[in-house]
């Protein structure tokens, strides 16, 4: 959990999001799940490939000149529109938004794969689909708090929560407690960037469906009443 | 929209966006304005060839073509809000003697420029190359109107050439089946630059006229009157 | 902001993202290229030659196919002279002569005389290939940025830092 001390703008949507995705990986490679690196892998094969190509195509034409290499560059560019589209393809059929893909260390070998929508998108998939407001695991000052965090996720993908089932039982008290500490202004901001946390986890081998702790995204706005 | 140069950032990216927008617009209102030019008369007055040199430390002499003609055209529908200048030019083609070359003869070989002339629209005045009386006459003729309606008819009589024209062989005496033919270019502010076209297209219509009868170039002129 | 960089993986998506960006710049500029046949499909005005028509810093969009007719009289082409390195934007004003053969004068509107005097010496004409590309659009004014980035060096510098900073920074 090396990035729970770093501090981050409450304002910038992209930046709530990456801390949020980059605590997923920490936090389930700690339980021992195996991570799989395949969707990522893909994507920078494409991505460099495309490069590549735009590389070799820049140097024969910085050597050659145009009117002797065009047929080649013609080649290149139909290539690279080729690449590029299959890499943009990739990221929104294939990846989704997935940050985490890996296996976990019970018997089942079970595969856990957790997508996070896009701040503005909001998609329902399969499984498990729950919405949670980002001020349950950012202070007002925009630090990262790990522990509502993994009891989030550990409550919420039963795989998680078999494995850490001390962050389950936090679960129902944690986020009360610390809740106080926000001033009304950094609620109201966050609030309006609340429909960005979406977790989503796929769960393949699990009926995830049953588990199912989709709390709705009023919620923050009762409690911030309170 | 969390610190200055994001917001610097999108406001740049929206004004650019804005800008190619309406720039994009400006481009394709060209073709909702109609176009209908047509040349009254094109004819030429006097057709002489002289002999002379293509420049001045040149020892070389060639035959030169010296073309005068009377013009009456219009094409003030040219002018719209979107054009900058309209260049107008007179060429003679004429096609190469048989003996030459085998191709048809119906295919022009030789086009020269013998005349043109720029027609700045008054939003374009203060670009024109003209000596300052000439602009205020110009910008005078124009005060208050964004187009101005007497841009674009020409009325020139015994009009002497720019260009003397000549061909590559030095040659050009006794030539058979010139032509004169009216020409434009509409220079737009942004957009598609356009020329006179020989079929209608959209609300554009091809220019009407604009081709003289077939003439032939007479033998050289006595030296005496020969100047270049 | 740096921790990104602490994943090898993650470094590598940012590397990535920002090669791709201005990889995917050029290959728009070389389908471009591709598409209208002509090494430099858009080249900004240096001279005031053709004005009023074109004027310092104008951009212009070129074509050089020859789908329904040949480069004719009247239009305006952009033509490399032998050993000299900066293109020449100016209208045609004779041709002798079809076919990749024809003989071709050119004139800047606003100079009193032809071009011979630009061509390489001894050179009387151009013909089609010194050609790479007819003028089909324009666009005013925006190309100056790169009359002020070859005036002004360091400027170049600069601005390639800032971007590459500003994208190696951040995500998304």
């Amino acid at each position: 959990m090396a990035s729970t001390q770093e501090k981050i703008t409450v304002y910038n949507l992209a930046d709530l999001k990456n801390t949020s995705d980059d605590a997923i990986p920490n936090y389930l490679n700690s339980l021992k799940f195996s991570q799989s690196h395949r969707l990522t892998d893909v994507r920078l094969a494409l991505g460099y490939a495309a490069f590549v190509v735009a590389g070799a195509c820049f140097l024969w034409d910085y050597k050659l000149g145009f009117e002797s290499t065009k047929y080649y560059t013609a080649a290149a560019v139909a290539l690279y529109t080729l690449l590029n589209g299959a890499l943009t393809l990739w990221i929104f059929y294939v990846e989704k938004g997935a940050v985490y893909e890996g296996t976990a260390p019970d018997a089942d070998r079970t595969t856990i794969r957790i997508t996070t929508a896009t701040p503005s998108a909001t998609e329902e998939l399969r499984n498990t689909v729950l919405t949670r407001p980002f001020t349950e695991w950012f202070d007002g000052a925009g630090h990262f708090v790990a522990a509502p965090f993994q009891a989030m996720l550990a409550s919420s993908i039963p795989v998680v929560g078999r494995l850490d089932p001390k962050r389950v039982a936090a679960a129902a008290t944690e986020t009360s407690s610390f809740e106080s500490k926000y001033s009304a202004e950094i609620l109201q901001a966050l609030e309006n960037a609340e429909s960005a946390a979406e977790v989503i986890s796929t769960a393949t081998s699990v009926d995830a469906a049953a588990t199912t702790t989709g709390t709705p995204a009023k919620k923050g706005g009762k409690r911030r009443k309170a | 929209m969390y610190s200055s140069i994001v917001r610097a950032q999108n406001s740049f990216g929206f004004f650019t966006t804005v800008v190619f927008v309406v720039a994009s617009l400006i481009a394709v209102s060209d073709l909702l304005t109609p176009r209908a030019p047509a040349v009254g008369t094109l004819k030429t007055t006097n057709v002489q060839v002289v002999r002379g040199r293509p420049h001045y430390y040149s020892s070389k002499k060639e035959e030169y073509a010296v073309i005068k003609f009377s013009l009456d055209a219009d094409l003030s529908s040219l002018f719209t809000w979107n054009t900058k200048q309209v260049f107008v030019y007179v060429t003679a083609e004429w096609p190469a003697t048989p003996a030459v070359t085998g191709t048809p003869s119906n295919t022009t070989l030789n086009q020269a420029v013998i005349w043109d002339t720029i027609i700045t629209a008054p939003s374009a005045d203060h670009l024109a190359n003209i000596g300052p009386a000439a602009l205020k006459k110009l910008q005078k003729s124009a005060a208050g109107k964004s187009i101005d309606p007497s841009r674009g008819k020409l009325s020139i009589k015994n009009q002497r050439p720019k260009y003397q024209i000549t061909h590559p062989s030095g040659k050009i005496a006794e030539t058979d089946n010139v032509v004169l033919k009216l020409h434009y270019n509409v220079q737009p502010w942004v957009g598609l630059l356009t020329w006179n076209q020989d079929v209608d297209i959209g609300l554009w219509k091809q220019l009407k006229g604009g081709l003289s009868k077939k003439f032939s170039l007479p033998a050289i002129k006595k030296k005496a009157d020969a100047k270049v | 902001m740096f921790s990104s960089l602490q994943n090898p993986r993650q470094a590598a998506a940012q590397l990535m993202n920002f090669g791709l960006i201005l990889s995917t710049a050029f290959m728009m500029w070389k389908g471009l290229s591709v598409i209208t046949d002509s090494p430099s499909p858009i080249v900004v005005v240096l001279s005031g030659s053709m004005e009023p028509a074109f004027q310092r810093g104008d951009l212009l969009v070129l074509w050089n196919r020859n789908l329904y007719s040949e480069t004719n009289v009247g239009e305006i082409v952009v033509y490399n002279v032998k050993d000299k390195d900066i293109p020449i934007v100016h209208r045609v004003v004779r041709k002798f002569g079809i076919g990749p053969d024809a003989k071709l004068l050119t004139k800047g509107d606003n100079n009193l005389s032809d071009d011979t005097e630009l061509y390489a010496r001894g050179q009387d004409y151009l013909v089609r290939k010194d050609i790479i590309g007819s003028v089909v659009g324009f666009i005013p004014f925006v190309g100056y940025v790169t009359i002020m980035l070859s005036e002004h060096p360091w400027l170049k510098t600069a601005m390639l830092g800032i971007m590459g900073l500003v994208v190696v920074l951040q995500r998304e």
